[in-house]
């Protein structure tokens, strides 16, 4: 008989999903085990849910030093997955010095299947080392959303990238299903934030920052998150000039074209970005979308992304709305 | 165990320049030899001035790598660095945007801030690339494509491969005639420098012609990127390689050129003056800079590369979104 027990502790935070495709189209999990500090919540299925949710957890909240989280995805052709955390992932400082945090993701994404994956953001807190590594395989025509990004640390308290270093590493690969050939890798995003003199940096990691409490990458690959990819790259087009002028008075403003509401919605969504400090670009990579941006707050952030996700609407259609839980 | 990797780094060093010395000194000898040999009678005594005698003094005669690196160094190296900004143009223009939201005057730094961040960005991003094709000249597709995956911006990217393709060209055109003169010892040790690159540029030249022909495709997927780009940083550090220059020299230059083209187009956008730009570049700040960020990726490995300054991925992104721009980056 199989132990309910954790086996051996050399395999604490480890985890693995395993999501499969029911008849009538429906993901459902196959298999999901996890250890201490990783805690993963999946709410039962219904028969009208686009993807399967989990949560992804930690006890008490957050990750201390030397804490390993280890989780493994697998989800089988056609089936669909989202993962959401509930409120921002913290990384407290080490009680023994020099002790690094660890969260490590390897997914699997078979043809046709789908990954949505918009947590809270990681919050560093003063002193704080941490490192991680997210690995994706899609195999076909396979799709991922990935959303990776971090705050300046406990605001409340006066932190302002006080953390002692942070290393986010996000690999996409394409799986060759010949087995003889190598598998090619897409886009490898990869921040290094060095709050120690080892960054060589003349100047404070605060000021590298340059007046931004979060930064955030979103990676868009395959089908099913095609439209959102064209939808930020026509935004970035669309973005006024900087350094243009506008020689209108005020009443020609007013007057203007009459707007349509979508028209309105950017309008009101670029003066949001000036008055929020937003700075955000897309870039098409090697056949995936890479958005990064920036913010003067960490709630700006989060509405901007959440309001640019809302707005194009593709992922609640594909995912549901329990998908977008983390950006709202 | 990062320390122990950089002592056995710097054992190498030491090995490789005691090489180099002891190569020198051989050869030294060998030309007295061969002077003495070619001419019995002793040369007239020169009448020349000062600075001449120590020419004529010169303890030893300035060999084909020196001779690599400071052509590699030269400004008029035609890699149209001129056109890129890496950044500049675009930070300049936030800073003027967000100091008149904030009702200040621009306070544009370009030594305290602009330029240490930069240099500090593409050491991190792109050194350990340039380290490790000169360690191995032969990885260089694979390392290639390795950066052309973590190169997440368009603007970045374009600069990139521009002067990559630039410094391919000089190499075929001009250096590999020459370079067998060279006392390469990489080039020794993987066949002749003339080879090393020659599969790379057929691969680049492949996927040229593949991505205008689409019948020649059939083999790849279409959502896949073509196997080669030729960016800068690879292509650099493998031609410093052939040419014999060493690691240390290599990263160094590397470093140089980027400060050298940052300075040239602050010229530019008016930032300061020819002279301003000499002490910039001149000072010790600069020089220490350099050497540090060298230090910091010496055994960084190009898969663990990343972006220490995140801000200057969103200014290098939204270059393109500037009203006017006079570069290309």
């Amino acid at each position: 008989m199989i132990s309910p027990f954790p086996k051996s502790a050399s395999a604490a935070g480890e985890g693995h999903i395993v999501v499969k495709l029911l008849p009538h189209d429906i993901s459902a999990l196959e298999s999901i085990t996890y250890q201490y500090p990783l805690k993963l919540i999946s709410p039962t299925v219904k028969a009208t849910q686009q993807s399967v949710v989990v949560f992804l957890l930690s006890y008490g909240g957050g990750l201390v030093g030397g804490d390993q989280v280890n989780l493994k995805i697998d989800i089988q052709p056609f089936a669909r997955l989202s993962i959401v955390t509930q409120g921002h992932t913290k990384i407290f400082k080490p009680a023994i010095p020099g002790a690094i945090t660890r969260q490590q993701l390897s997914v699997n994404i078979q043809d046709g299947a789908a990954l949505c994956l918009l947590p809270d953001p990681v919050q560093p807190f003063e002193g704080s080392l941490y490192e991680q590594t997210q690995v994706f395989h899609l195999n076909g025509r396979a799709s991922l959303c990935l959303l990776d990004w971090v705050t300046h640390g406990r605001a409340a308290r006066g932190e302002d990238w006080d953390l002692l270093k942070w290393t986010g590493r996000n690999e996409v690969w394409f799986k060759n299903q010949d087995t003889g050939l190598k598998d090619r890798l897409l886009v490898r995003d990869a921040v290094l934030l060095d709050g120690t003199s080892k960054s060589a940096h003349p100047m404070p990691l605060r000021e590298t920052m340059h007046g931004h409490a979060i930064f955030g990458t979103l990676i868009l690959r395959g089908p099913l998150t095609q439209s959102l990819g064209e939808f930020f790259l026509a935004e970035f087009s669309a973005l006024p000039r900087i350094g243009a002028r506008d020689f209108r008075t005020a009443a020609e403003k007013e007057k203007g074209p009459e707007k349509t509401a979508f028209e309105s919605w950017r309008a009101s969504r670029i003066q949001q970005e000036l008055q929020d400090g937003v700075l955000w670009s897309a870039a098409n990579v090697r056949s995936c979308v890479v958005i990064k941006f920036g913010a003067a707050t960490v709630e700006a952030g989060r509405d901007w992304i959440g309001s640019m996700l809302a707005q194009e609407a593709s992922l609640q259609k594909n995912f549901g709305e329990d998908s977008l839980l983390c950006v709202r | 165990m990062s320390s122990q990797i950089r002592d056995e780094g710097n054992d190498e060093d030491t090995a490789q320049l005691e090489a180099e010395i002891a190569d020198l000194e051989a050869r030294l000898k060998s030309a007295k030899e061969r002077l003495s040999r070619s001419s019995p009678t002793p040369s007239p005594p020169p009448k020349l001035n000062n600075s001449d005698n120590i020419l004529a003094r010169s303890p030893s005669p300035p060999t084909s790598s020196h001779h690599f690196l400071l052509l590699l160094s030269d400004s008029a190296l035609p890699l149209g660095s001129f056109a890129f900004s890496s950044g500049l143009e675009s930070y300049l223009a936030h800073q003027r945007s967000s100091a008149r939201k904030a009702g200040q005057q621009p306070r544009p730094s370009f030594t305290a801030d602009f330029l240490p961040l930069s240099l500090s960005s593409y050491a991190s991003t792109t050194l350990p690339f340039v380290l490790a094709a000169h360690r191995d000249p032969t990885a260089v597709a694979d390392l290639d494509d390795q950066l052309d995956a973590a190169v997440i911006c368009t603007v970045g990217r374009r600069a990139s491969i521009a002067q990559g393709r630039a410094l391919l060209g000089i190499w075929e055109r001009s250096f590999v005639s020459s370079s067998s003169t060279s006392s390469a010892g990489a080039a020794a040790a993987t066949g002749t420098a003339e080879e090393v690159l020659k599969p790379f540029s057929a691969l680049l030249r492949s996927t040229g012609s593949s991505s205008s022909s689409t019948a020649a495709t059939t083999t790849t997927d279409p959502q896949l990127p073509p196997p080669v780009s030729a960016h800068l940083g690879p292509l650099f550090g493998a031609v410093c390689a052939l040419l014999g220059l060493t690691l240390p020299q290599t990263a160094y230059v590397f470093l140089l050129s980027h400060a050298k083209a940052l300075v040239s187009a602050a010229v530019r956008a008016s930032l300061f003056g020819p002279y301003q730009a000499q002490r910039v570049l001149a000072s010790p700040e600069t020089q220490a800079l350099i050497a540090a960020f060298v230090a910091r990726e010496w055994d960084t490995l190009p898969e663990d590369a990343g972006q220490s300054v995140p801000v200057m991925d969103l200014w290098i992104g939204r270059h393109e979104m500037l009203y006017s721009r006079i570069f290309n980056s």
